[in-house]
């Protein structure tokens, strides 16, 4: 087994954690730390075994929030939540992303892969927006994130957010698009989609505009990338051209989602 | 006549060219098929590829044929548009074509690579052919 020295070394606190170790107890660690990459190897040949849509439901009641509560209602890996920055005066799409989106690195990504394969700008703008409404609300999140931008974005754009919910559901080998073993984990490999969703998929089938959310679908699968670097400038342009931003603040325009991007804006208010 | 004798020619050269193993090289770019293995899971990367870490999984009564492609960008490789080079599609024995998902993005970007090529086709099904722009391989002798 080959043992990643750094790795080695950072498990137990660094060189100066090391330093003040006698032989005894740096020859213990190694051992463990071999038994515990061992464990890992072994554990990563073995075929995955997903669970159940009724295992997945048996966890409802171990946890103290639903698992559709919006990112900023929760805190990170069961910890309490942390202060929000507030929002600047006349907050703009770009300050949702820093403040109340980010990392966001999901969208990031995806959006730079429609980039980088030729889609149009309102299919990179749809990717860049597509998972935003998960910081507010996680059900429906495609229903709900084409109501939180459709006032200021192209309607191909928030068609594409809206719709891309459902086809993520039914794999299409033509346009590219493959089921993901991640939804097998999150909804059960027995998981089968409700009525709602396989009527709107029908009527998805024979719209002129399926590609639109087709192609969301296509760029979310490739968009999971732990190493990826990226950031918001390239979309500037985009987001300069297609998105329409309030002079008076996303959230104080009166728009019919202004109380939407309010909720984000102040979470911590009681009503 | 004429016709058909320049299209059984350019049929001859081109099963000539395609085989496996043997590197084929469009728009500075030099393709070699490295192999093709069936997988219960694969996983979904662009080429070059990332370390995305979302997979597909074989289902009953489908399998994943996986073709794995060795890239090199050699110097007369010309960057084109984006979305410009079209998916790589493989054909099985009965003429069946297959799309992946796998995209090409930024394939200049790094001078030697390879890529899976992920086929989710219907159990038993043995791929022929791969085809990457205009190189064709023969997948008949790379199957594994």
């Amino acid at each position: 087994m080959e043992i990643d020295r750094r790795a080695f070394i950072a498990s137990l606190g660094g060189p100066a954690a090391v330093a003040l170790m006698d032989h005894e107890a740096k020859a213990e660690a190694l051992e463990h730390y071999m038994e515990d990459k061992l464990d890992e190897m072994v554990a990563a040949q073995q075929p995955e075994k997903f669970p159940t849509v009724a295992e997945i439901e048996a966890q409802i009641e171990t946890r103290p929030f639903r698992r559709g509560t919006g990112g900023v209602f929760t805190g990170q890996r069961g910890q309490n939540v942390k202060k929000l920055e507030p929002m600047p005066d006349k907050a703009t799409l770009q300050d949702f992303f820093r403040l109340r989106f980010a990392p966001a690195n999901h969208v990031l990504q995806s959006a730079t892969r429609a980039l980088k394969t030729g889609m149009s700008e309102e299919i990179v703008l749809a990717c860049l927006l597509h998972d935003c409404v998960l910081s507010l609300i996680k059900p429906d999140h495609g229903w709900w994130g084409a109501q939180l931008f459709e006032p200021y974005i192209p309607e191909k754009s928030a068609f594409a957010i809206r719709y891309h919910q459902t086809l993520r559901f039914y794999p299409d080998q033509e346009a590219g698009y493959e089921y993901p073993d991640q939804y097998y984990r999150i909804f059960g490999h027995d998981y089968t989609p409700p009525k709602y969703i396989e009527d709107t998929y029908k009527m998805l089938k024979n719209h002129k505009w399926y590609m639109e959310p087709r192609l969301v679908t296509v760029n979310d699968l490739y968009a999971f990338d732990p190493n990826a670097k990226v950031s918001i400038e390239p979309f500037e342009d985009i987001i300069g051209r297609h998105f329409k931003q309030p002079k008076e603040g996303l959230g104080y325009d009166n728009s019919s989602s202004a109380h939407m991007w309010r909720t984000l804006a102040r979470p911590d208010n009681p009503l | 006549m004429l016709k058909a004798f320049s299209a059984s020619l350019l049929l001859a050269a081109v099963a000539a060219a395609a085989q496996a193993g043997k590197a084929q090289t469009v728009n500075g770019l030099q393709m070699t098929v490295a192999g093709v293995k069936l997988m219960e899971k694969a996983g979904l990367r662009d080429c070059p590829p990332g370390t995305n870490t979302v997979n597909a999984v074989q289902r009953p009564g489908d399998q994943l044929s996986v073709v794995t492609v060795a890239f090199k960008v050699l110097p007369d490789f010309k960057p084109r548009p984006p979305g410009t080079m079209k998916r790589a599609v493989a054909t099985a024995a009965d003429g069946t074509a297959y799309n992946t998902s796998v995209q090409f993005v930024d394939v200049g970007s790094v001078p030697e690579y390879s890529c899976d090529f992920v086929y989710r086709v219907p159990s038993g099904t043995v791929l022929k052919t791969l085809q990457i722009e205009d190189a064709k391989f023969d997948l008949s002798a790379a199957d594994k």
